[in-house]
């Protein structure tokens, strides 16, 4: 928009939005380097630029442990040693076991990514709201349809490859989303921004996303993808982005295909994007939920994350059932 | 827009309508139109796309001689292209050919081509001449499109589905509606490529007007097209960029690779820019419809 009206009204939001962002209380409380003057830079165009390779490897849970219930923060001490206890969690590399649980125990800390470090916040959840840190209760009718699904799981675990992951299948990796949590490694995500787009490709797998920020309407509602439809805006400092168009597929922690998506992006420092979102879907959940994760500037660059074009694991898990089957008519047959 | 025109008065020529002859009719109809279309251009009634999708007035419209620059003075690349040179079927000159599969028909035949190569002649060592005929024969088994594979450098720039360009300073990037493929492109030389990949590892710089990439690093598992040709992971693929209209650039890539072919060869096409108002890329994620092919042979019951 080159028109000079509307740049006044933009600045114009800018200072009220700045104002508004200082009395926003969970946002305030999120900083605890509270920088609340940095000065974000700006893109030709005159937007915060909110570009780079950005990580969200934090350790941190999505939702508030149990035993931690009523704790909101930890304090210094207390983050270091959640962060020791939770890094040799991570770590199953203890091979003083049976040589079952050995080869069960494919992954340990050579393959892991998931960082070191939980939110620079000190938050024992990264869901800020309910106050309690954890998922909303799911509606009945979502109750019903995650133990539809979970029971037909155990009948049909691997009948064909319809039947496993999304992420197993290399089709989509459900933490990369929308929207986007912290997952085992390739916790990378690059940002890059014009003046009509905003482009984030996830890592892992290599999933574009394109939002357009010229206030066209959302895709026609009988087009579905497992990405959505975005549709970006700015308030302020803060890139915001509406998602909806889900399908049945991505099962986002018991979500419907009608969540509605709204993500927040707002550079808080040099090397901090704090990311935020929260779910609207009361077909699936009593309330809304909101997610806040400081994601930090990446270390190097990101590279191809080429899934499907080397995924053995999935005829191996295949033809694995396959065998099974062959082994257990065989075995009611007897030795004959 | 119809609605309009009984609203407007009639100029004097269209008095006693039913008088006139069929020619006088028609100006006078002319003339209607243009007054509704200048008429509701003033109150800014609704403009409408193809679709009847209201088109924003606050778009200008991009005077038809001007490429648009960015702050840097190069030339913005950014937007929605599509090649229509049908090249991805096979990139040298082509008769029609019948369908891979027979059930098909005419749905699965390739359309005819004049190709995009210079000379119209890929220059194989003699071994790889036989290998790319193998190929050919072998084609629904082996072509890499097939399975939902990345398509590698060039061949995903003249596919049959858009691609889109957002060009910063640091990085061009390019995002492909097939398979969800994506490119970054280096406008800051980070070295040499770490590790082959299947869309390679592409570094940029500006001559004058044209973006030129050059693209190392590419494994051996892609194709030219469909038809076979292909490379092995000594391909070094120099490409450039360069608008000629608002609308349309010339993509040409210089192909060397010293193990396949005997010397170096070019190919060159126009790619279109797509200007329908609200065009976007949408998600093609075509491993699903791959997977009868690469584990139906496990099923538990086979589909019938």
């Amino acid at each position: 928009m080159n028109r000079p009206m509307l740049i006044s009204l933009d600045h114009m939001v800018n200072t009220v939005a700045a104002m508004l962002l200082v009395a926003v209380p969970h946002l305030v409380q999120a900083q605890s380097t509270d920088d609340s003057n940095y000065v974000v830079p700006l893109t030709p165009d005159g937007h915060p630029d909110l570009q780079g390779i950005w990580s969200n490897a934090v350790i941190t849970p999505l939702q508030r442990p149990l035993e931690l219930a009523g704790k909101a923060f930890l304090s210094e001490e207390e983050a270091e040693e959640y962060e020791q206890a939770r890094v040799a969690a991570n770590n199953m590399d203890d091979r003083n076991v049976d040589s079952d649980t050995d080869v069960r125990r494919a992954y340990n800390h050579f393959w892991w990514d998931r960082g070191t470090n939980i939110v620079v916040t000190r938050r024992t959840s990264l869901i800020v709201d309910p106050a309690d840190g954890r998922i909303p209760p799911l509606t009945a009718a979502a109750q019903r349809r995650a133990e539809e699904r979970a029971e037909y799981g155990r009948l049909h675990p691997a009948d064909g490859p319809e039947d496993r992951p999304l992420m197993e299948r290399c089709i989509h990796l459900n933490s990369a989303g929308p929207p986007m949590l912290p997952s085992a490694y390739n916790n990378n995500y690059h940002l890059v921004q014009t003046s009509d787009y905003i482009l984030i490709i996830n890592e892992m797998i290599h999933d574009a996303r394109i939002i357009p920020l010229d206030g066209r309407p959302q895709l026609p509602a009988n087009i579905r993808q497992l990405l959505g439809s975005s549709r970006g805006h700015w308030e302020g400092d803060t890139l915001v982005v509406e998602t909806t168009n889900f399908t049945n597929k991505t099962n986002f922690r018991g979500a419907s295909e009608n969540m509605h998506l709204t993500e927040r992006f707002t550079r808080v420092d040099d090397d901090i994007l704090m990311y935020e979102f929260t779910v609207n879907d009361p077909e699936a959940f009593e309330l809304p939920w909101t997610v806040q994760i400081p994601s930090v500037r990446a270390d190097g660059l990101m590279y191809e994350y080429a899934c499907h074009e080397g995924n053995e694991g999935l005829r191996g898990v295949l033809a694995g059932a396959r065998n099974e089957e062959a082994l257990a008519r065989e075995a009611q047959q007897g030795p004959n | 827009m119809a609605f309009i025109l009984p609203m407007f008065p009639h100029p004097g020529i269209c008095a006693h309508f039913k008088e006139l002859t069929f020619d006088q009719r028609s100006k006078c109809l002319h003339i209607r139109i243009e007054f509704a279309v200048l008429f509701s251009l003033m109150l800014g009634l609704c403009a409408c796309d193809g679709a009847n999708n209201p088109v924003s007035n606050d778009r200008q419209l991009i005077e038809s001689d001007q490429i648009v620059r960015g702050a840097d003075g190069r030339p913005k690349l950014d937007g929605i292209w599509q090649s229509l040179a049908g090249a991805n079927w096979d990139i040298r000159a082509h008769a029609a050919a019948s369908p891979v599969l027979d059930e098909l028909g005419a749905l699965g035949a390739a359309p005819p081509g004049l190709g995009i190569i210079e000379d119209n002649e890929i220059p194989y060592q003699s071994w790889a001449a036989e290998q790319q005929s193998e190929n050919f024969a072998n084609r629904l088994s082996l072509d890499p499109e097939v399975k939902c594979y990345l398509p590698g450098v060039p061949r995903a720039n003249y596919m049959d589905q858009p691609f889109q360009i957002f060009q910063t300073t640091d990085f061009v990037m390019i995002t492909y509606q097939y398979a969800g493929a994506v490119r970054t492109i280096h406008m800051n030389d980070p070295g040499p490529s770490p590790a082959d990949s299947w869309m390679g590892w592409s570094i940029g710089h500006w001559e004058g007007d044209t973006l030129v990439v050059e693209v190392t690093g590419q494994n051996d598992q892609t194709w030219f097209d469909r038809a076979g040709n292909f490379h092995s992971n000594a391909l070094h693929v120099v490409e450039r960029y360069t608008m000629m209209s608002p609308n349309h650039l010339i993509y040409e890539a210089e192909i060397e690779d010293p193990e396949v072919f005997t010397r170096s060869w070019k190919i060159s096409l126009p790619l279109y820019r797509r200007v329908e108002e609200t065009v976007q890329l949408m998600n093609f994620k075509c491993v699903e419809f791959a997977e009868e092919i690469l584990y139906g042979d496990l099923r538990k019951q086979p589909v019938e």
